[in-house]
Order: structure tokens, then sequence, then C-alpha cells
């Protein structure tokens, strides 16, 4: 797997205006509804590429 | 200060699946597949302990230049019994962390958890991954704060799949 572009822009599903945007409890319903948007692939790739961001953020030298 | 691997879940899956191990991804890693907006450093994997499997798995560790991560013991590598145990065995591999579950939550096993997972194609292999309201089911037996923490957003996860899915 290569690593996409960082500019990238996320495409977010347009919503409709009668759904919550949080759930009583605070969820952000929003990015819910954008990761079931992508493919089963697509979201390991979301996950993959957050903690390459989160180690990159903390300087952690990592072997490629 | 010594390099960490960089962690590559579909590089240890290919492996896993390279070698034929039976497998069902549980935790972060299966919610996330789901649809979940978590965030998790390690893959998480309930292995089935009959013996041929055992042996395939100690093949792909190898592989994977599979050791444990717990301080003090970085060069022991996980053996045929460890890995028939219960027990969590908790490595670090060339692709990141790797967590080897023998049963999770109420003691539950490989076999148990089959007819709660689902079969997906992710990245071109095809992997076993427990299904959502097992993963959900399993943090509410576990009961730690860790786990707890994660439950609102998999229990709305749940719901808006359902509700996609009508």
């Amino acid at each position: 797997m290569s690593e996409k572009d960082p500019e990238a822009t996320v495409q977010m599903p347009a919503g409709r205006s009668d759904e919550p945007v949080f759930s009583e409890d605070g969820v952000d319903l929003t990015l819910i509804r954008w990761m079931l948007s992508l493919t089963p692939t697509e979201r390991l790739e979301v996950l993959q590429e957050h903690i390459w961001s989160i180690m990159r953020l903390r300087g952690e030298d990592t072997e490629t | 200060m010594a390099k960490t691997p960089k962690p590559n879940f579909i590089a240890t899956l290919q492996t896993l699946v390279r070698h034929n191990v039976d497998f069902i991804i549980v935790g972060g890693v299966a919610a996330a597949i789901q649809g979940a907006t978590i965030s998790t450093f390690d893959l998480d994997l309930v292995h089935s302990r009959n013996p041929e499997n055992i042996t395939r798995l100690l093949e792909a560790l190898d592989e994977l230049e599979a050791h444990y991560r717990i301080p003090g013991a970085e060069s022991l590598k996980p053996t045929r019994s460890h890995l028939e145990s219960e027990g969590h065995q908790l490595l670090m591999t060339r692709f990141g962390q790797l967590d080897l579950l023998g049963i999770i939550g109420s003691g539950t096993g490989y076999a148990e958890l089959l007819p709660d997972s689902i079969e997906e194609n992710v990245a071109g292999i095809k992997l076993r991954i427990l299904k959502l309201a097992a993963v959900i089911r399993t943090k509410e037996q576990t009961g730690h704060d860790k786990d707890k923490a994660t439950l609102a957003l998999l229990r709305r996860t749940l719901e808006e799949r359902n509700k996609s899915r009508k």
C-alpha cells in the first residue's frame, strides 16, 4: 500500500438535512457516515494512514 | 533510540493468509473495517489453536520476525505452547504490533466466535472478521475502561450501518 497525498481533500458524502449530526451521547455521526461510504479496504487504509500520521506528529523514528 | 517498525496491517494479514493461518480479526481493526472511526496501533487476532494451524502460524510468525514486546522479554519468540494456551501473546513484528489472543471476552475462542464472524474481501484477500455486534459484546464483557470508552462510538456505528442497509 502506498501513502496517499497528505494534501488530498476528503470527499464527505452529502448528508440529508433531516439527519442529526451528533448522537445524543455526543458521537459525530457525519464521520461514521463517511467511513461507511468507503469500502472495507479503504477503511483499513484510513486507519493505517491515521496511525502513520500520529507517529509522524510524535516524531517517532520508523523503519519503512 | 531504536526504530519502531512502521505498522502495516495489510502486510501482516497478507503474510498470515499466505501461510493459510485460520484466524478472526477482532478489536479495533475489526471495528474500523466495519466503519467505526476508531484508532488503534495493534492488530488483535483470535487464532485457531488446533495443532496444524499452530504449525502454520509459527511459520508465519517466523517470517514476520515476531517476538514479545514486553520490556525485558524482547528476545523471546512465541512457541507452540504459548500459542496453544488461552493467553494473550503481545508481539512486535517487522510490520508492527500483533496481539494473538487465545480467548477473548468471557472466555470465547476461535470456534465459538466463528458463527459471529463474517468474511470480507480486504485489499484483495479474504479475511474473517468479528461482526461489529460481537465486538461490542466482547468489549462489554471485558469491562476495561479503555473498552468502555469506545462503546458509544461502536454502538452508533452499528446503528448507522443498520440504517444504511434498510
